[in-house]
Order: structure tokens, then C-alpha cells, then sequence
């Protein structure tokens, strides 16, 4: 079990290490998600990013001051703050962000927003749309980024450092137990984290386990007896669904439940696939392995 | 109807019921359900057969009654086969009262179900009113009609209602009006339980007038009957036992459609017949149908009103057919 | 039996009443036809004594009591009416649809005694329909439907029996039939009134003819009386003649081609 684990986090490693076009990214050729081809003639100087984690990023690499748009939800670190805000990251109000006058804009790359990117780019504005999913995301889209703002040095010690926070919560030893975990996303439909998804993948790296890491789909549904079934030893959930949870009488028939195991996360620190990725596997570390509450 | 079909259908229910105990996603042994009923063994086994399967078999079988019986009624006071109990603004309001909930953020456990319940009778209410205003004595074709309309009212107020929700709040709308049993808990089972009997017994009171209301306005009031008065109180009784249904567990089409003609089907001769074989019968098919609903896509759970409209459609088409 | 006093009776938003100062009696023992054009204002007698129209003004009485201070029951169980047209959606087995006559007696949970069982024997022999009790109400042909119908009403046990245009859908063997029953009803004691367009039945079968005219009683008495070429021309608007039919010994109506036509 553990050296699967092992084998686990290597290949997370070298994904991480190996991700993203072969070629060093520069400011023009570079082709995003949507296909769309990047065509800077210069570093941008007004960006708008639509995309928390893209957000975090442009502070991490420094170039903060150069945000003129921000979504509702990007709220790291805490001068994003001051960046006005342009509403949503998902189908975003172009008038809105056109209002800011930007020269790049960073996007999410979901169906849609691609009626947004084609509107913006019919603007002259220019576009990049980028997938932030999963763990190895990073090291793709940070060199990306980081040439497309002219800070490629920057960008590659951005990548590295997360790199080595990850691999430092990977190399701790792996518990002899198994130790697995249910991660409870919504109710009605109930939802959980499935085997792909960045939540799952940063599991993987605390050295825990996810339940339901066969199931294909980001965020599967699922039914209480099935949890119930699977005996996960450790129930995760958000802070106002902790509280539901341990007062709801059918969650009693999961073990984790009626023995007092539902770990209360923070999700300001478990949240996405940003540059705090290390971070978030610390903590995840710390809360199921080392110091689990009880 | 003779009484080896009553046997049958009783003995349908005890069997659904047995199943949707025994079955599920957790195999369990016929000797493990026996101890887990009785309390005895793994306690995570005692705790999913007490705590989830059997609150909810029992509320399919509350539910499945309450639709069939309404559907029953329904059929009858409208003296049309075709007629279902959120016929007359039940499903409308109901769902208009569960997303509005939904959307101003109330997600108290209890309140989504309350609020479509307040929505149900507010609906069907104002579908009164309208038909009461329009022609003075309640004719069915009018009740239909402001039936249609009051629904139109709903969806329109549903479609605003979903546009400026965020995504998490149209997935948890969606979910509820596509109907589960997934929310069935002892304690708001003994209400939805005492509400669904209240509406049986009434029906099966009145069970004689709606019979003779189902020969027709005029052949109805030359045997003596209040037609006006009959036909209000039924629909409502019919149409609040729907409600209450819907409070419990959202939105489950076909039941109270075709469980009605499967008790003629069987045999039964009058209202009262029908009520009964009916409730038996729908209460059996909604258990089938939540295990179905909970087993054949692992680990994911089916809406139970897609598996209902499943069993429902080429049931209709069949019976279409005998039609002609 | 039944007694209309100056019946006022006017449709919602209408102008001019439909039925405007009708007097008339159907009495126990004999056939009452309420006959004339369309739109004279039978129907709306009908309608009056089912409760479904108010009276404007006058007295209806069944038995001696007014309408009025009966409730629907009480008035079911005094007369019975066969409406035009009856269709139940969900079939029924006969014994089951004439049981439903006793409806007006019997409380929700009531229990058939035997006075109920009497009546529906009754009414059974009476309609001659004790072949079919176990048939379906849809698998009945139009003039057993019509004779279970007459059944059903005749279970009611009321002393008076009203029907409205009861041979509409029958051929001649049924209507025949239908009429010989009403005639034995009445021998038996009924109070039968008819409403009907079959103008030379009624003169062979009635007692007594009420011919009604825009809403007036423009002629009542025996068929003699009232089947007079002149009455009926006037009130019909068409030309026609009254002989008196040798082989049945009763008055014939034959009406004459339009005037214009060739």
C-alpha cells in the first residue's frame, strides 16, 4: 500500500516537472485551452483575471500591481482586495471588464466561457484561457502566465517552490493503516470528490485515501448507504455542513459519524489548485495523520 | 373485487417493503437484516437498515398511498382518466415554494419541504378561487384551465427564481423536483404519515359521493348531490394529500397517474375499491421503485422521478392502445 | 308529484326568461308530456327541478313541499330524473350503477338494509333489466343503458320520475319499448313526466300534454285536446296536418313540405 503510495507521488512529481508544451512559453504562439492563439507584442500591463487561482498566481509572481480586475471570489491574498471587482468568473460580464481596459485577460477554461473569450478578443483584447483542475496544472499554466507578464524567472521559482512544498508533505512517511476519508461536497444531490480531482489528488500527497477514488467523475454523486458502506475513517465536510451532518440521524449509519469523526475544514485554506497548493497539503496532513482532532 | 386479489396486493406491499429493507448498495444477508431490524449486530448494519432503508420504504409506501388515492379521487371529480394530482397547481406551487426557498438561502432542513407544501395549498387555493370567479359552480374544465394557467404562473416564477441563483442552488432545485426518498427521517415521517392517513380517510369517507360525482354533473345532482360543495372539498382533500406527498418527497410523476387504472385493471368496482387497491398498489411500486432508483447506477442515486416516468410511459402507451 | 306554479326561471345575463309564468302538474298515475320547439323552455323545467337553476319567481312543489325548503336529498328522494345524456367514464357494473340510486338515502358508511334491498328489487324487475346486473355499464347497448338508467332513477324510490328526451339515440323497437315502460310505470302508481320531441308517441302514450311556446303553456290537456293542426302550426312555425291514425286510434302528426320548396 505504501509503495503504491510511493509510486503515487513520483508520478505527481515528474507530472508536475513535465507539464505544459515542450517549448518555453513567450509572449506570442502560445496556444491556450480553447485553441486560441496568445499574440502579446509586449508584457501585459493590464490584466483582469478571472480566475481565482490565476489571481493568487500574478501576486505570487509579483506583478499584483498590474491587476486592474478581479472575480467576486478572489479574495487571496488579502490585497486582492483592493482590485476592483468585475463579477463572475463563469459566463463573466464582458461590459464589465472591458470597462477596465485591460490588454490580457485570464479565464477559466470551461464551455462557458468561450462566448466570453470569442466577445473579448473581438474587442481586441487579448485572451488567455486556462484549465485549473488538478495538481499539475500549476506547472503548466505558471510559465504561461509568467511570459506572457515578461517574469519567466520568476514564474519558474514560483513552480518550484510549490514543487518542493508538495514534495516535502509527499515524502513524510505513509501511515502503516491505511487511512481513508470522505469528503463531503453537497447535499441533495449528496456529492464527494472523485478519483481525479484536485481535492482527491491532494489526498494522495497527505497520504490519505478517498473513498471513492474509483469513481471517474470530478464530483460523483452519491448515496448515504454507499458511504455508509465504504467505512471511510475520517468524515471531511465544510464548517456549516459539519454541523448538518452530525445532527442528521441517517448520517448516523456511517461509522466515522457516530464515532465522532467529522473533521470541520477550512476551506479558505483547501480551496483550489493555487499557488498555497503546499499549504493546503500541510494541512491536510497535519488535521488526518499527525494531529487528527478528537 | 375478489379476495385473492386483495391477498395479492397486500402481500405486494409486504414484499416490496421486505425488499426495499433488504436490498440496497450494502449486500446484506437475510439473517443480517433479520438482526439489524431487531437491533442486533454490526452496528453500521443496524444503523442503514433502521436509520436509512426503513424510513424510507415506509415513506414510499406513505407516499406511493397518497399519490395513488389522490389520483384516485381526481380522476373521478374531474371524470377523466387522464387526470393526475398535481393536476390543479400542486406540482407548480410546490416547486415554486421549494426553489424560492432555495434561492433566498432558507436551507433549514425543515423548510424547503414546508415551503412547498405552502406553495402546494397556495396554488391550489387561488386555482379555486380563479374557477370559482370564472363560472359559479366549479366545473371541471374550468378548474383545468385555471389549473394550466396558475401552473404557468409557477414556472414563470421558477424560471426567475433559477436565473439569478447560483449554480449550487439550481443543482439542489433540480434535485429536489426530480423526486427522492433520500430525505426520509422518522421524525418528519410521523407528520407526513398522520397528514397522507387524514387524506385517506377522508376520501374513503366521501368515497360514495365521488362515485355518483363520477356519473356526472347532471346524473350527480338527481341523485341528491351537492355537486358544487362535493367537488370542492374533494379536490382539495386530493390535492392537499399531494402536497403533502411533495413536501416529503419532492416531485414523483406517474404513480397517481396510472396506479388508479391498475386497481380498475384489478378489479375494483367502486371509489372505494379503487382507493384502497390503489394506495396498496402505489405504495408497492414507489418502494420498488427507490430501490431501483438506489441500486441500478451504483454508487450514484437515480431521481425516483425519472425511474417512475420510466415504469410510467410504456405502461400509458400500452393502455393507449387498449383504448382504442 | 309535481307541481310547477308560475315558474319564472331566466338564464344568468339572458334578457328574457326562458321559462316565463309556467303552471303545470304531473300527477301520480299518469304520463305527463312536456312538449314543444326548441328552445320553448323545457329543458329549463328540467334543469329548475334539478336544483341547477334558481326559480325568478313562482312555486315549485314536490309532494306539497316546496322545492325550496328541501335540501338535494330530500328532493332525490322524492323524484327521480333521466337526463338527455349520460356517460360514466369509469364502467360500472349494473347492480352496482342501480345501487347507487339509494345514494339519497344512505349516510357515507351506510349499509345496504332492506328496505334498500326492496327497492333495488323493484326497481330492478320494473326496468326489466335483471339480465345484465352483472354486465358493465359500457358494454350495454343504447337501449339497455337507457333501461338500466330508468332503473337506477326508479331505485331511487321517489313517487315521481322525470325524463328529458329519453329516446334521443333509440331506434324504433327501443323507443317503443321505452314508452310501453313508462305507460306500466304509470299504471303502477309513478308520477311520469316526459320531455320529448316524439310528438306522435306522446300523443299515443300521455295523459295529459303541457305544449310549451317561448317559455308559455300555449296548450295543455289530453292528446285530443292539444294535437289540433292550428296549435301546433302556430307553435311549430310549419305547416303540417293532425289525422287521426285508424290502425292505433290516436292522433297524427304528418308535417307538409316547406313553403318554397318544390
Amino acid at each position: 500500500m505504501s509503495g503504491r503510495l510511493r509510486s503515487l507521488v513520483a508520478l505527481l512529481v515528474f507530472a508536475f516537472a513535465c507539464g505544459g508544451p515542450s517549448a518555453t512559453p513567450s509572449m506570442s504562439g502560445t496556444v491556450d485551452d480553447f485553441g486560441d492563439t496568445l499574440g502579446l507584442v509586449a508584457p501585459a500591463t493590464r490584466v483582469v483575471s478571472l480566475n481565482p487561482v490565476t489571481t493568487e498566481l500574478l501576486f505570487a509572481l509579483g506583478v499584483g500591481e498590474r491587476l486592474v480586475g478581479r472575480t467576486s471570489w478572489d479574495l487571496f491574498p488579502d490585497a486582492a482586495r483592493a482590485v476592483p471587482d468585475v463579477g463572475n468568473g463563469m459566463q463573466p460580464n464582458v461590459e464589465a471588464v472591458l470597462g477596465q481596459r485591460p490588454d490580457l485577460v485570464l479565464l477559466y477554461a470551461s464551455a462557458s466561457n468561450r462566448l466570453a473569450a470569442r466577445q473579448l478578443r473581438a474587442a481586441g483584447v487579448m485572451t488567455l484561457a486556462l484549465r485549473t483542475d488538478q495538481v499539475a496544472d500549476l506547472a503548466r499554466v505558471t510559465p504561461i502566465i509568467a511570459a506572457a507578464l515578461g517574469a519567466a524567472e520568476r514564474g519558474r521559482r514560483v513552480v518550484d517552490s510549490v514543487r518542493a512544498s508538495l514534495a516535502a508533505v509527499g515524502a513524510m512517511p505513509r501511515p502503516a493503516a491505511p487511512v481513508t476519508a470522505f469528503w463531503h461536497i453537497w447535499d441533495a444531490p449528496l456529492m464527494t470528490i472523485g478519483g481525479g480531482s484536485y481535492l482527491s489528488e491532494l489526498l494522495e500527497i497527505a497520504g490519505a485515501t478517498n473513498v471513492f477514488a474509483d469513481a471517474a467523475a470530478p464530483s460523483p454523486q452519491v448515496t448515504l448507504e454507499e458511504v455508509a458502506a465504504r467505512d471511510p475513517r475520517w468524515v471531511l465536510a465544510g464548517p456549516l455542513s459539519a454541523v448538518r451532518i452530525r445532527a442528521h440521524p441517517g448520517w448516523q449509519a456511517v461509522r466515522a459519524v457516530r464515532e465522532g469523526r467529522v473533521i470541520t475544514i477550512d476551506t479558505t485554506v483547501v480551496g483550489r489548485p493555487g499557488v498555497r497548493m503546499g499549504e493546503a497539503a500541510r494541512y491536510l496532513r497535519r488535521v488526518l495523520i499527525d494531529a487528527p482532532p478528537r | 373485487m375478489r379476495v385473492h386479489v386483495w391477498i395479492l396486493l397486500v402481500a405486494a406491499v409486504v414484499a416490496a417493503a421486505l425488499v426495499g429493507i433488504g436490498g440496497g448498495p450494502v449486500a446484506l444477508s437475510l439473517g443480517e437484516v433479520w438482526g439489524a431490524l431487531l437491533g442486533e449486530g454490526d452496528p453500521t448494519h443496524v444503523a442503514i437498515v433502521h436509520g436509512l432503508r426503513l424510513p424510507r420504504v415506509v415513506l414510499g409506501l406513505v407516499v406511493g398511498a397518497g399519490l395513488a388515492a389522490s389520483g384516485t379521487a381526481l380522476q373521478a371529480t374531474l371524470r377523466n382518466p387522464l387526470a393526475e394530482p398535481y393536476l390543479l397547481g400542486v406540482s407548480g406551487g410546490a416547486a415554486a415554494g421549494a426553489v424560492l426557498a432555495l434561492t433566498l438561502g432558507l436551507v433549514g432542513p425543515a423548510l424547503v419541504p414546508l415551503a412547498a407544501f405552502a406553495g402546494a395549498t397556495a396554488a391550489v387555493v387561488v386555482v379555486l378561487l380563479v374557477a370559482r370567479a370564472v363560472s359559479g359552480h366549479a366545473d371541471p374544465r374550468v378548474l383545468l384551465m385555471a389549473g394550466v394557467v396558475v401552473g404557468a404562473f409557477c414556472t414563470a416564477a421558477i424560471m426567475v427564481a433559477l436565473a439569478t441563483a447560483s449554480e449550487n442552488q439550481v443543482r439542489t432545485a433540480l434535485w429536489w423536483m426530480m423526486g427522492s426518498l433520500g430525505d426520509a427521517q422518522w421524525a418528519s415521517l410521523r407528520w407526513i404519515a398522520l397528514y397522507v392517513s387524514a387524506g385517506l380517510i377522508l376520501l374513503a369517507t366521501w368515497a360514495r359521493d365521488v362515485d355518483v360525482l363520477a356519473l356526472g354533473e347532471e346524473a350527480a345532482a338527481s341523485l341528491g348531490l351537492e355537486v358544487e360543495r362535493v367537488t370542492r372539498r374533494v379536490y382539495l382533500a386530493a390535492s392537499l394529500l399531494a402536497a403533502a406527498t411533495v413536501a416529503g418527497a419532492g416531485l414523483i410523476g406517474f404513480v397517481g397517474l396510472i396506479v388508479p387504472a391498475i386497481a380498475r385493471a384489478l378489479g375494483a368496482s367502486n371509489t372505494r375499491q379503487t382507493l384502497i387497491a390503489a394506495a396498496l398498489a402505489g405504495g408497492a411500486l414507489v418502494v420498488v421503485a427507490d430501490l431501483a432508483a438506489r441500486t441500478v447506477m451504483r454508487p450514484a442515486e437515480l431521481p425516483l422521478g425519472a425511474v417512475t416516468a420510466l415504469i410510467g410511459v410504456p405502461f400509458f402507451l400500452w393502455r393507449l392502445r387498449s383504448l382504442r | 308529484m309535481i307541481r310547477f306554479e308560475d315558474v319564472v326561471v331566466r338564464y344568468r345575463g339572458a334578457a328574457e326568461p326562458a321559462v316565463q309564468g309556467v303552471s303545470l302538474a304531473a300527477l301520480a298515475g299518469r304520463v305527463t308530456a312536456v312538449v314543444g320547439p326548441n328552445g320553448s323552455g323545457k329543458s329549463t323545467l328540467v334543469r329548475a327541478l334539478l336544483g341547477r337553476l334558481p326559480l325568478a319567481s313562482g312555486r315549485l312543489l314536490l309532494e306539497g313541499v316546496p322545492i325550496g325548503g328541501l335540501d338535494r336529498r330530500a328532493i332525490a328522494r322524492r323524484v327521480a330524473v333521466v337526463t338527455q345524456r349520460e356517460e360514466p367514464v369509469f364502467p360500472l357494473a349494473v347492480r352496482e350503477y342501480i345501487g347507487l340510486g339509494r345514494h339519497p338515502h344512505g349516510g357515507p358508511f351506510a349499509v345496504r338494509d332492506d328496505a334498500d334491498r326492496a327497492a333495488i328489487a323493484r326497481a330492478v324487475a320494473l326496468a326489466d333489466v335483471g339480465a345484465f346486473l352483472d354486465r358493465t355499464t359500457d358494454a350495454l347497448s343504447g337501449g339497455e343503458w337507457q333501461r338500466v338508467r330508468i332503473g337506477r332513477a326508479l331505485a331511487q324510490g321517489g313517487a315521481a320520475l322525470v325524463l328529458d328526451e329519453p329516446t334521443t339515440f333509440l331506434d324504433i323497437a327501443h323507443e317503443m319499448a321505452l314508452f310501453e315502460l313508462l305507460d306500466a310505470l304509470a299504471r303502477e302508481g309513478q308520477a311520469v313526466l316526459l320531455v320529448s320531441h316524439q310528438l306522435n308517441l306522446v300523443a299515443r302514450f300521455a295523459d295529459h300534454i303541457v305544449l310549451l311556446h317561448r317559455g308559455r303553456v300555449a296548450a295543455a290537456g289530453s292528446p285530443a285536446e292539444v294535437m289540433r293542426g292550428d296549435v301546433l302550426e302556430r307553435v311549430y312555425e310549419w305547416p303540417l296536418v293532425v289525422s287521426r291514425d285508424p290502425a292505433v286510434g290516436a292522433p297524427v302528426l304528418v308535417p307538409l313540405r316547406g313553403r318554397g320548396t318544390r
